[in-house]
């Protein structure tokens, strides 16, 4: 028997919407789910998922996918990688590991919910097709880190990181607390398919791979490929919706949900994939700044996607201009300098041929985040190891979960608040905004600093914070990734 | 007595840092607890030159012996401190 075509079919099948009779629509969907309660449930007929697929040619297309990515893996796991592949892409590929394979379960859970409660059924149905697609970003981003365990026990915070309560962890656990797991479908599906998927997992994902490639390690590459050609198709989910909020007098929710998520996102990506770009990756393989990148890769699409759907940039947007010479490197020097409290050991990527490459891509550097570099490096250089890491803790932002960082002598700012009696720091005016956009929704968010000085972190030294980070349980502190080899050239003795 | 956290940013630093300090201490004091975290880790140190601490916003600078209690700085406020 011949089979139709799936595009007589598709339309046909996937309309799943129909009248409840014995119970109420708003029982149906309830509008603490499902949002958008004032409107129709017919009108969400109209939603358009732009990629369309069938479930049959979903798993052929997908178990193609794991076949390619596992077979490399395993054609190379005799090639040791881990041995020829540079301490900074190894730096990298840590970060990585033990930041996003959980939250890939988290976006599975998410994607769920859209099954159950979207009233449209296109965004149903393609939230079947994410739910998976996130699974098995879980599972192949857990599975490949795991054959590096026994070389290096880092590679295991893939796996125990989540469980812990890392300071980076609970800032990657808070965004996606924030934006994935506490709103409804529609606001969930604006902040994280259309804002952080289309806007930025690419920069994770494309760039991350080139890296990867560029380091010899093939496996990574084709593995973060073939993730993100899942992402390609489910972080379509937020644009057809977002054209039925535009239409349905929802414009105002839409761009307030745009510019809280883009922030977030842009802040925990500066760390995730800005540090490694311009720190991590070794020079002879660095094509573009992180600067560069974003704005190849990320401003020009993210504005032409805004302008497309009648929506603003950003109020905040010069300001984030101004943030991309800014965040990662404060970032930067704050992880190094607290190098002991993570999970990867850091690459310092200050040597005078990579501060020449700084200063170049980044005017001024040496004058303001070069300056305190000079004093690190020049205790680095006369054995003073015991001041390079501060004998106190940052502070951190009530929003992002980060250290409060800025430009020396520039942006370096204090953002203060007081909400019901408490002083409340805020890492920029961006972040400040959305924690007054919805006060009792962060203001309870308990930082590594409000823990620390509630005498949750026992003894309160730095040995009891790094315990209660996990550092000394799952792996050591961790320490410079080169052992300090490229301090060499900075010791007395080298300038003789 | 009693112990104040306080959000302090040093002027040259590029991150804010948890600085306890005392109800009682006067700014100078405050001043030198400051240094042990900042001079020296990340700023380089200027001899011979006083550390002013004024409230973030304010043009001038706390008197050098005014105490923590009295400038009412209360737990997590943020100030700047710097080199006259
Ligand atoms: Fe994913
Ligand atoms: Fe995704």
């Amino acid at each position: 028997m011949a089979l139709l075509e799936r595009s007589e079919w598709y339309d046909y099948t996937r309309m799943t919407n129909w009248t409840p009779k014995f119970v109420s629509e708003e029982e149906v969907f309830p509008a603490m789910h499902s949002g958008m309660a004032d409107v129709p449930l017919s009108v969400f007929d109209s939603y358009d998922e732009p990629y369309k697929i069938s479930y049959r040619e979903y798993v052929d297309v997908q178990r193609q996918k794991d076949a390619g990515a596992y077979s490399v893996k395993a054609a190379l796991e005799r090639a040791d990688m881990y041995n020829r592949a540079s301490p900074g892409w190894i730096s990298a590929a840590k970060l990585h590991y033990g930041g996003v394979p959980v939250v890939e379960y988290h976006a599975s859970l998410m994607e769920s919910r859209f099954v159950r409660f979207a009233k449209a059924p296109g965004m149903r149905n393609m939230g079947c097709f994410g739910a998976m697609d996130e699974n098995r970003h879980a599972q192949i981003q857990l599975a490949f880190p795991h054959e590096y365990i026994d070389k290096d026990r880092q590679f295991d915070w893939a796996t125990q990181g989540y469980r812990t309560q890392n300071w980076g962890i609970l800032a990657a656990r808070n965004l996606s607390d924030d934006m994935m797991m506490t709103r409804d479908v529609v606001q969930t599906a604006i902040m994280l398919n259309f804002a952080f998927e289309t806007g930025f997992t690419n920069l994770q994902f494309i760039g991350l791979s080139a890296d990867a490639a560029n380091a010899g390690d093939y496996s990574f590459a084709k593995m973060i490929q073939s993730v993100q050609s899942d992402e390609a198709r489910h972080a379509q989910l937020g644009t057809p919706l977002l054209k039925l909020m535009m239409e349905n007098g929802h414009e105002a929710e839409a761009q307030r949900m745009v510019d809280i998520s883009f922030w977030r996102t842009w802040r925990l990506f500066a760390v995730l994939s800005g540090i490694p770009m311009d720190y991590y990756v070794p020079l002879e393989h660095r094509e573009n700044s992180w600067k560069e990148f974003m704005e190849e890769w990320i401003i020009e699409q993210f504005e032409r996607n805004l302008r497309d759907l009648g929506l603003q940039r950003p109020w905040y947007w010069d300001y984030f201009l101004e943030d991309l010479s800014e965040e990662h490197h404060g970032q930067h020097i704050g992880t190094y300098s607290w190098r002991p409290t993570l999970w990867w050991n850091p690459t310092a990527g200050v040597s005078k041929n990579e501060r020449e490459w700084l200063e170049e891509k980044y005017p001024g550097w040496n004058d303001t985040f070069g300056k305190a570099w000079d004093v690190v490096i020049d205790n680095m250089a006369n054995g003073r190891m015991e001041q390079t890491v501060p004998g106190t803790l940052p502070v951190i932002c009530k929003v992002s979960n980060l250290p409060v960082v800025g430009i020396p002598f520039k942006t370096a700012k204090i953002e203060q608040i007081t909400y019901k009696g408490e002083n409340i720091q805020f890492g920029s005016i961006v972040d400040k905004w959305i924690f007054e956009q919805d006060p009792e929704r962060y203001c309870r968010t308990q930082t590594i600093v409000d823990r620390f000085l509630a005498g949750k972190v026992q003894p309160a030294d730095l040995g009891g914070a790094l315990q209660y980070m996990g550092l000394g349980v799952v792996t050591d502190p961790a320490d410079d990734s080169m052992g300090y080899s490229w301090v060499d050239e900075y010791r007395p003795a080298a300038a003789e | 007595m009693a112990t104040v956290p306080l959000a302090i940013l040093f002027e040259g630093d590029f991150v804010l840092k948890l600085l306890p300090v005392e109800s009682e201490d006067t700014m100078d004091v405050l001043a030198e607890k400051a240094r042990t975290v900042t001079i020296g880790v990340h700023i380089a140190d200027q001899p011979g030159k006083a550390i002013r601490v004024r409230k973030e916003g304010n043009e001038e600078p706390y008197p050098r012996d005014m105490t923590v209690e009295t400038a009412g700085l209360t737990p997590m406020d943020g100030v700047n401190l710097y080199f006259e």
